[in-house]
């Protein structure tokens, strides 16, 4: 008994020291050829390498290979992926995610996954359903997600109201191309929340009381106070345009002060105005921020118009394999903006990644369903 | 309904609470423990309804709001855990945890904005954020444990250690199921449902590390061992949730509020 353990002991630092090797052979390989690219595993490699992955569940759990199925190994795999995950979230520009050690720990992952299957399933029973969800759709989600990404393309589109556009940039290499797919741009329109009305220090810019400042949204019959100030909105200019624009009553409730004038934030065209207080402070408005923005498009494939209609922020449209989103407009011009720019994303693994993120989902119920109880 | 009205509400609920976890250790009746630290409860959820109300919107934007919320949920947590398990300890703890994360609200609010920016409206908004939160509660419910165990060494450490298990699976439920609702919202959103964002690599990080921790017994890592995992762990998620924004990775994130 004592020896047995002995000796699984020493095949665990066998398999540490073999994963170490890896990890060594993945930064040789970093040094010798560069960075991962994922585009020599797009299909039918990543095909191929799923067939090999899945052959796996042959496996004796006992042999060479089938021991780096053990519970050892995953923790040994996910301490290691834990630790690089804390470079890839500490160190900014790592290029971790495109890294040899990287990818070749996420192999083993997915090894250590389809092994770990393959042993349970020799015993395999019903009432383990919360294992084979978790596992078999972490195996699918980590699969479709990491080696099918290699087949997923991205564009942005930049289309002006009124024309219509074929070409798109590729979010990666910047190379412009002709999609299969053209969008054209009815309308590109905006709301905005009410701007707000505060008080600044003339020299800084910075609102006050600094840290935690204090404002009033600007829309008609609005008030409110900042300090000894108390604020009315008499009337506000908001079209397409012109710059927000708001006349203010204040008075000072402390000596009984009365101010009143036109403030305004300003836009790319028109400068923007403040109301002087003192010679520190001085009455000014914020920019407004977007509330809603949305272009209404049609699209066209080569042989037909397909669809028409909206797309927004967390709204895109799906026309075929391809889901366009509303990206990006002219920040500088706000809601005037004459162009609006989208992302086109085709993901051929979209399937199976949902397939996974349900699985997974349905276990993660049997979590707190079962709560630790076997 | 507003911040500033804030201090009143949290005061009345930390008295209740004070004075529900008083009667619970000293007296034998438990009607009146228990219904003071529910009447704390429903103040608590009162300003956080109308606070709702005001904004027009969940109160989940801001780390203030979110705070807000822990504060609510781990007394809730820590209440509920208590009735099951009959442990005094799990109600003070909480409460005296959530009363650090008010006091931080009340100094240091982050409450400043307060419109909804176009990414966040979304139907996942309130359940990714509330899932969120409610593991974190867990996890911060177990972390004491854990640290009591740890420190003191108590007897019976055997169902503490049920307790324990118990309290990390359902926050580890809660923690998969928010992430994964966040990359359904994320495809939405964004247009991929992962991009290794520096939220998300954290996010990623404290469930490796709790998965760790349930794989470990498996691996035949003794029980007292694998449960130095869990003050580490909590570490990495209140990086997650508080501390992203001052890394230098996340300055180009935008998944930071």
């Amino acid at each position: 008994m004592d020896r047995e353990s002995k000796s699984e002991q020493k095949t665990f630092i066998n398999e540490l020291i073999i994963i170490v090797a890896i990890v060594i052979a993945g930064f040789a390989l970093q040094i010798a050829i560069g960075p991962f690219n994922y585009s020599i595993i797009s299909f039918p490699v990543n095909v191929i390498l799923l067939a090999g992955l899945l052959l796996l569940l042959l496996v004796k759990p006992s042999g060479t290979i089938g021991r780096f199925g053990s519970a050892r190994v995953s923790i040994y795999l996910l301490a290691i992926v834990t630790i690089m995950c804390l470079y890839m979230g500490i160190v900014a520009n790592n290029g971790v995610k495109a890294s040899w050690p990287f990818v070749l720990i996420y192999m083993l992952i997915l090894i250590n996954i389809i092994l770990v299957i393959g042993k349970r399933i020799r015993q395999f029973k019903w009432k383990d359903y919360g294992f084979y969800l978790n596992h078999v759709g972490l195996f699918i989600f980590l699969f479709s997600a990491g080696l099918g990404s290699a087949d997923m393309q991205r564009y942005y589109m930049r289309v002006y109201e009124g024309k219509v556009e074929w070409r798109g940039e590729n979010t990666k290499t910047g190379e412009l191309k002709d999609l299969p797919i053209a969008i054209s741009l009815e309308d590109f329109s905006m709301d905005l929340y009410p701007p707000k009305i505060t008080i600044i220090d003339r020299t800084s810019g910075e609102s006050f009381p600094v840290g935690r400042p204090e404002m009033v949204e600007s829309f008609v019959g609005s008030s409110g106070v900042i300090g000894e100030w108390a604020i009315k909105i008499d009337s506000i200019i908001d079209s397409p345009r012109h710059a927000s624009a708001a006349f203010i009553n204040a008075k000072n409730n402390k000596n009984g002060d009365i101010l009143s004038g036109w403030i305004s934030c300003g836009n790319y065209f028109q400068p923007f105005k403040t109301l002087n207080i003192s010679d520190i402070f001085c009455f000014a408005m914020t920019y407004p921020e977007p509330k809603r923005f949305c272009s209404k498009v049609e699209i066209f494939t080569k042989s037909s118009l397909k669809k028409s209609g909206e797309v927004e922020v967390n709204d895109p449209l799906t026309v075929g394999s391809w889901k366009i989103y509303q990206y990006s407009y002219d920040n500088n011009m706000g809601r005037d903006s004459e162009y609006s720019i989208f992302e086109l994303v085709r993901d051929s693994w979209l399937i199976p990644v949902y397939i996974g993120i349900l699985m997974i989902m349905a276990g993660a119920i049997t979590l707190f369903w079962k709560g630790g109880r076997k | 309904m507003s911040w500033s009205e804030f201090i009143y509400f949290a005061g009345i609920s930390l008295v209740f609470w004070c004075l529900g976890t008083f009667v619970i250790y000293k007296s034998k009746s438990k009607f009146m423990g228990d219904a003071m630290i529910i009447a704390g409860l429903l103040v608590f959820s009162c300003f956080i309804a109308a606070l709702w109300q005001s904004l027009g919107h969940p109160p989940m934007r801001t780390m203030g709001e979110t705070r807000l919320l822990y504060s609510f949920f781990l007394v809730l947590v820590g209440y509920i855990t208590y009735k099951h398990w009959r442990y005094k300890w799990i109600m003070a703890y909480s409460i005296a945890v959530s009363s650090i994360f008010i006091a931080i609200n009340l100094l240091k609010p982050e409450i400043h904005t307060t419109n909804l920016m176009p990414a966040l409206q979304s139907i996942w908004f309130v359940p990714h954020v509330t899932v969120y939160i409610l593991s974190y509660a867990m996890f911060g419910a177990a972390t004491i444990a854990a640290i009591i165990v740890l420190y003191k060494g108590v007897k019976g450490t055997e169902n503490y250690y049920k307790l324990i298990d118990n309290l990390i699976y359902i926050g580890l439920g809660f923690l998969i199921a928010g992430m994964l609702m966040g990359a359904l919202w994320a495809k939405e959103a964004w247009g991929d449902y992962w991009t290794w964002d520096p939220k998300e690599v954290w996010a990623f990080i404290t469930a490796a590390s709790y998965m760790l921790y349930i794989h470990a017994p498996k691996a035949g890592i003794s029980k007292k061992l694998s449960l130095w995992i869990l003050p580490l762990a909590f570490i990495l998620l209140l990086i997650t949730w508080l501390g992203v924004s001052y890394l230098p990775a996340a300055q180009g994130s935008i998944h930071v509020y």
